[in-house]
């Protein structure tokens, strides 16, 4: 048994009518030092080069001072938006390569991500695990986003359509849909979703956006909300906020028909079939037939030792009746 | 010759029960008073959002899904009763068939409102029908258990139309509104062969479709669990491991109404010893098929330990679910078999509270089914606070759980006070067979 | 004696692991002197520093922190300083611009990824906080990458691409010789180097091995940049449209039938069974129903 200090708390937990005061409102409030980050994107940069994607697909890259901002009313937004989101970007499959040879836990994936998709501190689109898989093999971190199945359990059971795949590969969440009956988060393998419990932290502030579903803000209260790749930035022709925001390298990010992916860190882009190839690449429980489109690149030769200190944590999982 | 002392005396006897008396209010009073309260918690829930509840991100199904498994599972007794027995000619039961109506459409309908009682955005329910994706098992769910309640609601219906028409010509010193209730559901009965027949004919349908269907409500509700890849849901025995589940908490759950019919309405000359014998001898049945199931169940992984198996069964042999695991196998399973043996055992009283035993099990068996398999993801549940990891239910949370109790318990009252609970226009037929046969 | 022999093994790796950490602590970064003089051939305006910031925003932020915040990314090792720092602004633009193209360690070289001019933006915008920094801009070398001429040859037999460089002096065409060339394929993210950097040959001429597997567009046209460096000329980026790749054309991802697709997409046989299943129930209720009208009628007569 490994000494996990939650042990003795597991014994109450039949004491149902002593729980009234540990709802857990008291993480409630403590995600409002969130707000100071999300600006960072928004920066304008007058007469930069930006890409467009064009009807015909075609990468274009034009200057930013040429573009005219077409002006919509807030419920034509809302069905254009919701229009471009269940569509996707098309022709593309996007894919990601996380190399856990490079992570050392510095976690500014989770914390952008947090940060874009206005969430809570204990919710995670992306959460770094600290990972052992059996009792003599290495632990090691691994960041887990959703894995945007090809074979989607999670989309599979959902009863009205909230939750869905675009021909872009990526799963989507549509909270002006969802009901709240989190089949899907039974029905995912990975632990990928989150539920909006209590009133999200953001809510006074995003109370007059428009719903953005490649964003999933402003996050609403009983509804589920989930990794989207940054749908959004994609379509900027940006990479995912997790992805720009890692130190480390870590992460790639591409699309599979062009078999390139590109650095998240460096920017350097490599050919996705050589990269897994060279490196052993491999899918989270393949066995469950789920058809993941996130790769993993084995942990060998790591930048960085596993810390001591996370050591038993990783532990926990293992068997509980290991010696 | 008929006896038409016999006749009317068996009028009199079911038709008792048909008043308002100072306990029916009293005991309304209680029911009306509690469901408020439950209610409260229910508009808490609505206004702060399910952070009420002791549910969060991994453990997301709770009391409210293991109560809606229970509810579905315990409206099953009707087509068992009603439809297998009744179809199989098996006349001992046909008295028991409107208890067993009653209590499959109160646990049905009210099944529906459970699962209201989870969702995030219950104003949304209608999105189910208008987006309705028929390749999720929630959408076969809705469409099964409507359709079980409109069936069993017709089973209830169908022999109640002479006793409708009874109801009206006997009780005169009743509300008229009652009365004009009684006269409108009678639909201008007269007894004719021509009507009897379609009764019968309808009667007989009904009886053949409701057993699909009811095996369906159930089968599609293991399919909750059964459609995804979690450990401990991942079973292709699941379907027929519920229903047979369904039959045990079904059989607990008559017995109970039959005994409290029986003291309070007076009814010992019709819900005999012989019944409660014969319903203990299936409780006896259904218990070992359902043993069986669970054998399997547990048995089969077990005995091969895989990884994430091993740590999901060890928790609930000798884990922090072992206390609760082994008292509802052996408290509401092993023990009520073995002692049901016994034909003493099988008296009213004890077979009773035997069957108390059988039904708070069958509710734990649920709890146990839906929450320890989320505690055990594939993955390991990381950087969230504690009450992420181990499920306990809130106080709100278990009163919310409790109001559908409630209403099960004011629709079988309204229901049995309304309607006699057994059917008159049988009995007096059946009387009439055993003195002709004589 | 294992003991002894053990323990010396790990005091000396220690020490060595000690020495290097100090070392690359310690160790300046190893510039040579004509990069250190090296100077941009435009003048910084609001206009580069903004252009820079946006660079710096996607590209170095996510470790050196936001300029002169002071709050770089302190768990990496070494720390990656605040750009804006007084270390860092002792340096010449020489040497940032250096630093930048190379890289070092855990800073990548951005020699790829940026261009000549992008590095000299960013430059530009790490100078943006220095109120003491006077530019001395670059006077030779101004406008000759002008006159480079880039001819691009692909042949699809051999899969080989044949980039020819030469410059329009006023005495007349002459081959770039030794010039750096890179060749890139564009990428939604990113631009994908091709084979090797090559130097041209006495003719000007590189010659690339293109990869006989690149997935292209719909007809197999691929983006390809062609990137020249050289001492005297500078740097200068052409782009153009060649058939080199396999055509691709992959479905979308939700175009087969399936349980998890949408409704229209559902799997036949759901269909049927669940449409069949409802249309038999219906019926038997609805004949039911008609058979209770029927009674009702019965008693009326």
């Amino acid at each position: 048994m490994s000494e996990k200090e939650e042990k003795p708390k597991k014994k109450s937990r039949r004491d149902f009518l002593q729980n009234i005061g540990l709802v857990g409102v008291g993480s409630v409030f403590a995600g409002s030092a969130i707000l100071a980050g999300i600006k960072y994107d928004k920066k304008k940069t007058p007469g930069a080069r930006i890409k467009v994607l064009t009807a015909e697909n075609e990468l274009l890259e034009i200057d930013k001072n040429d573009t005219t901002k077409v002006k919509i009313t807030k419920a034509e937004d809302l069905t254009l938006l919701q229009k471009e989101g269940r569509e996707g970007i098309a022709g593309k499959r996007w894919v990601m390569v996380v190399d856990l040879s490079k992570c050392k836990n510095a976690r500014k994936c989770m914390s952008a991500c947090q940060n874009a998709h206005h969430l809570r501190p204990e919710q995670h689109h992306i959460n770094v695990l600290k990972m052992q898989e059996g009792k003599n093999t290495a632990p090691f971190y691994m960041a887990k986003p959703c894995q945007h199945c090809d074979n989607p359990p999670c989309v599979a059971v959902c009863p009205v359509d909230a939750t869905f795949k675009r021909p872009d590969g990526i799963v989507l969440i549509d909270n002006e849909r969802c009901i709240g009956c989190r089949f899907c988060i039974a029905a995912c393998p990975y632990s990928a979703r989150v539920f909006n419990w209590a009133t999200p932290v953001l809510e006074e502030e995003d109370k007059n956006k428009t719903y953005n579903v490649e964003l999933n803000v402003p996050q609403r209260k009983g509804t589920i909300s989930k990794c989207l790749f940054s749908a959004d930035m994609l379509r900027e022709g940006k990479m995912p906020y997790c992805v720009s925001a890692c130190p480390n390298g870590v992460y790639y990010f591409g699309d599979e028909n062009e078999d390139a992916v590109t650095n998240g860190t460096t920017k350097e882009t490599v050919r996705l079939k050589k990269l897994l190839e060279e490196n052993a690449g491999y899918r989270l429980m393949p066995e469950l037939g789920t058809e993941p489109r996130v790769y993993y690149l084995p942990p060998k030769n790591r930048t960085a030792p596993f810390q001591e200190k996370d050591k038993s944590e990783a532990e926990e999982h293992l068997d509980n009746n290991k010696d | 010759m008929l006896d038409q002392s016999k006749t009317d005396k068996i009028t009199t006897d079911l038709l008792r029960p048909i008043r308002l008396n100072k306990a029916f209010v009293l005991w309304m009073g209680f029911l009306g008073i509690s469901l408020v309260i439950c209610l409260y918690a229910y508009t808490l829930q609505l206004k702060n959002g399910m952070v009420v509840t002791g549910l969060r991100d991994y453990v997301s199904w709770g009391m409210y899904i293991s109560n809606f498994v229970f509810f579905v599972a315990t409206s099953l007794i009707g087509m068992l009763i009603s439809a297998v027995l009744g179809l199989s000619g098996a006349k001992w039961a046909a008295p028991l068939a409107r208890i067993a109506e009653i209590i499959a459409l109160a646990f049905a309908a009210v099944a529906g409102l459970v699962i209201i009682s989870d969702m995030g955005h219950p104003e949304r329910l209608m999105y189910v029908f208008i987006y309705g994706r028929i390749q999720s098992p929630i959408v076969w769910d809705i469409t099964v258990v409507s359709v079980y309640v409109v069936i069993s609601a017709l089973l209830l219906y169908l022999p109640l139309i002479p006793d409708m028409k009874i109801c009206y010509n006997k009780l005169e010193k009743i509300p008229k509104l009652n009365r004009w209730l009684y006269k409108i559901l009678s639909l201008n009965w007269n007894g004719s062969l021509e009507q009897e027949k379609i009764i019968k004919n309808s009667t007989r349908i009904l009886a053949i479709l409701i057993i699909p269907v009811a095996l369906a409500i159930h089968t599609v509700t293991s399919w909750l669990f059964a459609s995804t890849s979690r450990v401990g849901w991942d079973s292709t025995i699941f379907g027929p491991y519920f229903v047979t589940g369904a039959f045990v908490s079904g059989s607990a759950a008559v017995i109970i109404a039959m005994f409290f019919y029986r003291k309070n309405f007076k009814l010992q000359d019709y819900i005999t010893d012989l019944h409660f014998d014969k319903m203990g001898k299936l409780l006896v049945l259904v218990s070992l098929v359902y043993l069986y199931f669970n054998l399997n169940e547990f048995m089969v992984p077990a005995y091969k330990m895989k990884k994430f198996d091993a740590i999901h069964l060890n928790d609930l042999f000798a884990g922090s679910y072992a206390l609760m695991f082994w008292a509802v196998q052996i408290l509401g399973l092993v023990l009520p078999i073995l002692l049901l043996l016994f034909r003493k055992m099988r008296k009213p009283l004890p077979i009773t509270i035997i069957a108390i035993f059988v039904i708070v099990g069958a509710w734990f068996k649920r709890y146990i089914i839906v929450v320890p398999t989320q505690e055990h993801p594939y993955l390991p549940i990381q950087n969230v606070p504690l009450n992420f990891k181990i499920y306990s239910p809130t106080l709100t949370e278990t009163l919310i759980t409790i109001a559908p109790f409630i209403l099960v318990l004011i629709i079988i009252t309204l229901l049995s006070k309304l309607i006699p609970v057994i059917p008159v226009h049988e009995s007096i037929h059946q009387n009439e067979e055993t003195q002709n046969e004589n | 004696m294992f003991r002894k022999h053990h323990f010396i093994k790990i005091s000396l790796t220690f020490l060595i692991t000690t020495l290097f950490y100090l070392h690359s602590f310690a160790q300046n970064w190893d510039i040579p002197d004509d990069k250190k003089t090296k100077n941009a051939n435009f003048k910084f305006t609001n206009q580069t520093i903004s252009e820079g910031e946006a660079i710096y925003t996607k590209n170095c932020m996510s470790c050196h922190g936001n300029l002169g915040k002071d709050n770089s990314l302190k768990t990496l090792n070494p720390i990656p300083p605040d750009l804006a720092s007084v270390k860092t602004q002792e340096r010449t633009d020489g040497e940032l611009f250096f630093i930048i193209t190379t890289g070092r360690m855990l800073m990548p070289s951005f020699k790829v990824i940026l261009s000549e001019e992008e590095r000299w933006k960013l430059t530009s915008y790490i100078r943006s906080l220095n109120k003491k920094y006077v530019q001395i801009v670059s006077e030779t070398n101004t406008s000759k990458s002008n006159l480079i001429k880039i001819k691009m040859d692909f042949d699809s037999l051999t899969n080989k691409l044949k980039v020819d460089v030469k410059a329009n002096e006023t005495s007349g065409v002459v081959s770039l010789k030794d010039a750096e060339v890179m060749l890139f394929v564009l990428r939604y993210f990113g631009k994908l180097q091709i084979d090797k950097t090559v130097r041209t040959n006495n003719e000007g001429i590189a010659t690339f091995n293109f990869p006989k597997d690149l997935p292209g567009d719909k007809t197999g046209n691929v983006d390809l940049v062609v990137k020249v460096s050289d001492e005297i000329y500078g740097e200068v980026e052409t782009q153009s449209k060649f058939k080199a790749g396999i055509p691709t054309d992959k479905p979308s991802l939700t175009e087969k039938r399936a349980i998890w697709n949408v409704l229209k997409k559902a799997p036949i046989w759901i269909i049927i069974t669940y449409t069949s299943i409802v249309l038999i129930v219906g019926a038997v209720l609805l004949y039911i129903i008609y058979s209770l009208m029927k009674l009702r009628k019965l008693g009326n007569n």
